[in-house]
């Protein structure tokens, strides 16, 4: 998996933000945040839990509005021309935000349709979809009785079905079996391998690691360091530019010596 | 060491205050719930200090068991159908702590009379006290007191108790679905039958209903509001039995209670049963049959399937199925016209989607993700709610006029239940977009967030007054026009009920567009 990093400034950013803000009550959730995602890029956000990851990929795909400052999806304007930006876009929300009660396919079947694709191709690409997840094309589980991994593998599943550009995906490891999980970073890179880009979010550094060649750390809602995996690694680990960047502590042995 | 029952009292208490703390909203939606509650207080405490206050210990043999027994059945059915209960102190919370089960159930207990219903009610049934006191003096008063503490404590456990065991007792998923439908097509006969019983008691002689009272009085139901009037008629042995029928009752339910609390403190298991396989296309699977298969067809597909599989949703149908059906009959069979009661049933219809987008909770999500247009948004859910209630709306007026030996009044009738069913959703859709909430993600399906839920309700019954009001001048053209009505009456109803749709549908249309992302917003969980 290469990508030509020489190349980014003649392509327009598939993501950029810009000065993005958000407010919970009186909780600054996101603080003035700005950065942008080269076009082709594996693109990991990392944070400690409660770093406003989720807020801030919610702002950059139309979920959620901004207090103030702009989001741009490959050129469009989220917020001012939605439609272009989202046709070009395919989602993993946090969580479980699935239609539930319908089944895989069912599921698969309302987003391609809802996509405005015709239904030769959502049947098509729904089975082979449905069959390279493991997910059984024909199986009549609703959702909501799949297992944690299933439904992460079902939700990429309809993020993919219509080929979209740009993939945000919001913690797409979390709670997933290890085959699941290498499942679904074979996908991921192969489609960046085929010019896709991927933005996705995590707090685990192992895979970050392994798959980015970018990345941004964000904390309280800040953004501390962001651009490509060497220059912000440095010659240390990932985890350990984390840990001093976001300010965490080193247990010294001295403390809970009760335990 | 083991905790007495006051930090869970402090713990529900803090909860509480939290939830309302820099929420304008839900301060507003809590200040209307006290209203209401500080209403049926009064009220009732009235209504059942009137025997006393006019020295009738005859009315007073009637009214006390009877109502009693109604407000234990209140909360006994009104949490399971249309409030739910509070889940702020959830059991399955505790499940990690080292608390002995008699613990935890002392702590629930008594944190469950915390709040607005039980005050209300403790306020409510003292009317029976000042009944008693003036019928038989201090003696009977004490009793009644006792007798009235002891149906609080009733009202809280049946409630506890018979949630408990319905919602979470129930493992599988598919059973909980079942007991949902179940519990909503028992409680919402209830409200026919009545009906059937106020107007039987207009005609009926009174003797009837107080052997019906004296019978429910010896019931658990009614027995502890019996107590002080037992006392003033001076006969202790029967005060005393039905104080212990009272107690035994509260002990059994709290010993149920106690035994279900385990499943519900470990959570559901999902069934093991492997679905059938199919080989249809996903499309195919998806789309009903003769619905295009293109975004407004999908939609409109998932709709259906979900008034049909998620459990609020169904509950919510078959609880008008129920009301719709027999309200109309019960009225026709008792005075012979339906009357404005054909107005209400249309306008209760559209009431179904008062809340649409919070059934759909954060999963809505993936329509905002699409960027959906709000036209089609809001024409594919009526659609879909359409395709459910028209046909019941045919069967209401069929039914109607059958029974009123008018068989010639039903194409009219059906256009007057159009008309309200169009004004409802007129009025309804924007409502459903502005004032949408979240339902806890709670394995409860009867669960409400907690703070204010009775006041939801307030919305939707604004919106029930609206649509009768509006609807109130077809009615009086069809009253002054009665013969003519019988052949204008469809298309006229028909074109007042789609103008009302139309307006308010492009009204709510516009509010999606404008406020999608505010929209998720207001139906996720937890925010």
């Amino acid at each position: 998996m290469t990508v030509p990093e020489q190349r980014q400034g003649e392509r327009v950013p598939a993501m950029s933000l810009r000065g993005l803000v958000k407010n919970f009550d009186t909780k600054l959730a996101v603080s003035h945040l700005s950065l942008d995602v080269p076009a082709g890029s594996f693109y990991g956000i990392l944070g400690p839990n409660g770093a406003g990851k989720t807020t801030t990929l919610s702002m950059a795909v139309g979920l959620l509005r901004p207090d103030a400052g702009q989001a741009f999806l490959l050129g469009y304007d989220v917020w001012a021309d939605p439609a272009a930006a989202k046709a070009r876009l395919g989602v993993l929300p946090d969580g479980v935000r699935l239609f539930d009660r319908l089944t895989g396919p069912e599921l698969l079947a309302y987003h391609g349709l809802l996509r405005g694709m015709d239904q030769a191709t959502v049947d098509q690409r729904a089975r082979e979809l449905l069959e390279v997840l493991e997910l059984g094309a024909g199986n009549r589980t609703l959702v909501v009785d799949y297992s944690a991994g299933m439904k992460k593998k079902v939700g990429l599943a309809c993020a993919l079905l219509h080929a979209p550009r740009l993939l945000v995906l919001d913690e797409p490891f979390e709670a997933v079996d290890p085959v699941s999980a290498a499942l679904i970073r074979d996908i991921l890179q192969r489609y960046v391998a085929g010019g896709g880009t991927v933005v996705f979010s995590s707090h685990v550094m192992e895979v970050v690691e392994r798959l980015c060649d970018h990345v941004a750390i964000l904390s309280d809602g800040v953004l501390r360091l962001q651009g490509p995996l060497a220059d912000v690694r440095g010659d240390r680990s990932l985890e350990e530019v984390f840990v001093q960047v976001v300010g965490g502590r080193v247990a010294t042995g001295s403390e809970l010596a009760w335990l | 060491m083991t905790p007495g029952v006051m930090p869970f009292v402090r713990l529900k208490l803090r909860l509480l205050a939290n939830g309302l703390r820099g929420r304008p909203a839900r301060i507003a939606l809590f200040v209307a719930g006290v209203v209401l509650a500080g209403l049926f207080a009064i009220i009732g405490y009235a209504i059942f200090a009137i025997p006393g206050v006019a020295d009738r210990p005859g009315a007073a043999a009637i009214l006390l068991p009877l109502g009693g027994a109604g407000i234990v059945l209140g909360w006994l059915f009104l949490p399971l159908v249309f409030f739910g209960v509070d889940e702020s102190l959830d059991p399955a919370r505790f499940a990690l702590l080292p608390l002995r089960r008699g613990t935890l159930i002392r702590g629930l207990f008594v944190a469950a009379l915390v709040g607005l219903p039980a005050l209300a009610t403790l306020a409510a049934t003292a009317g029976m006290v000042q009944s008693a006191a003036q019928l038989g003096g201090v003696g009977a008063a004490v009793g009644e007191l006792v007798g009235v503490l002891a149906g609080l404590l009733l009202c809280v456990a049946v409630s506890r108790a018979v949630t408990s065991a319905f919602a979470t007792g129930l493992r599988s998923r598919r059973s909980r679905d079942l007991a949902a439908i179940v519990l909503a097509m028992f409680a919402a006969a209830i409200g026919p039958l009545q009906l059937l019983a106020l107007s039987s008691a207009q005609r009926a002689d009174w003797r009837a209903v107080g052997t019906v009272a004296e019978v429910v009085g010896w019931t658990p139901l009614g027995a502890p509001y019996g107590i002080g009037l037992e006392i003033a008629s001076g006969r202790w042995w029967a005060a005393s039995l039905k104080l212990l029928i009272a107690l035994a009752a509260i002990g059994g339910l709290l010993r149920w209670w106690s035994a279900t609390l385990e499943n519900a403190m470990i959570g559901t298991v999902a069934s093991t049963t492997r679905a059938a396989v199919t080989d249809r296309d996903p499309v195919a699977l998806l789309v009903l049959p003769r619905l295009p298969r293109n975004r407004f067809g999908a939609l409109v597909s998932r709709e259906v399937r979900y008034w049909w599989r998620e459990t609020r949703r169904r509950a919510s149908l078959i609880t008008f199925t129920m009301v719709g059906l027999f309200l109309p009959i019960s009225m026709t069979i008792s005075d012979g016209s339906p009357g404005a009661m054909v107005i209400f049933v249309g306008a209760l219809a559209a009431l179904g989607l008062a809340n649409q987008f919070g059934f759909d909770g954060s999963a809505y999500a993936a329509n905002v993700t699409v960027g959906v247009p709000g036209r089609v948004e809001i024409g594919s859910r009526a659609a879909a709610h359409a395709i459910y209630t028209l046909p019941l709306l045919v069967a209401v007026s069929i039914v109607v006029g059958a029974l009123a030996g008018q068989p010639g009044r039903i194409p009219s009738t059906f256009g007057l239940l159009i008309a309200a069913y169009g004004v409802g959703l007129g009025l309804v859709l924007p409502v459903s977009v502005r004032t949408a909430y979240a339902f806890p993600a709670s394995s409860n399906p009867f669960a409400m967030s907690s703070g204010a839920g009775p006041a939801k309700g307030l919305i939707a019954f604004g919106v029930l007054l609206g649509a009768i009001v509006i609807s109130l001048p077809l009615q009086i053209v069809a009253l002054l026009l009665a013969p003519v009505w019988l052949w204008i009456g469809l298309p006229v109803g028909v074109a007042y009920g789609t103008a009302a749709y139309l307006i308010g549908s492009g009204i709510a249309a516009d509010l999606v567009d404008r406020r999608a992302p505010e929209l998720l917003a207001a139906v996720t969980p937890n925010r």
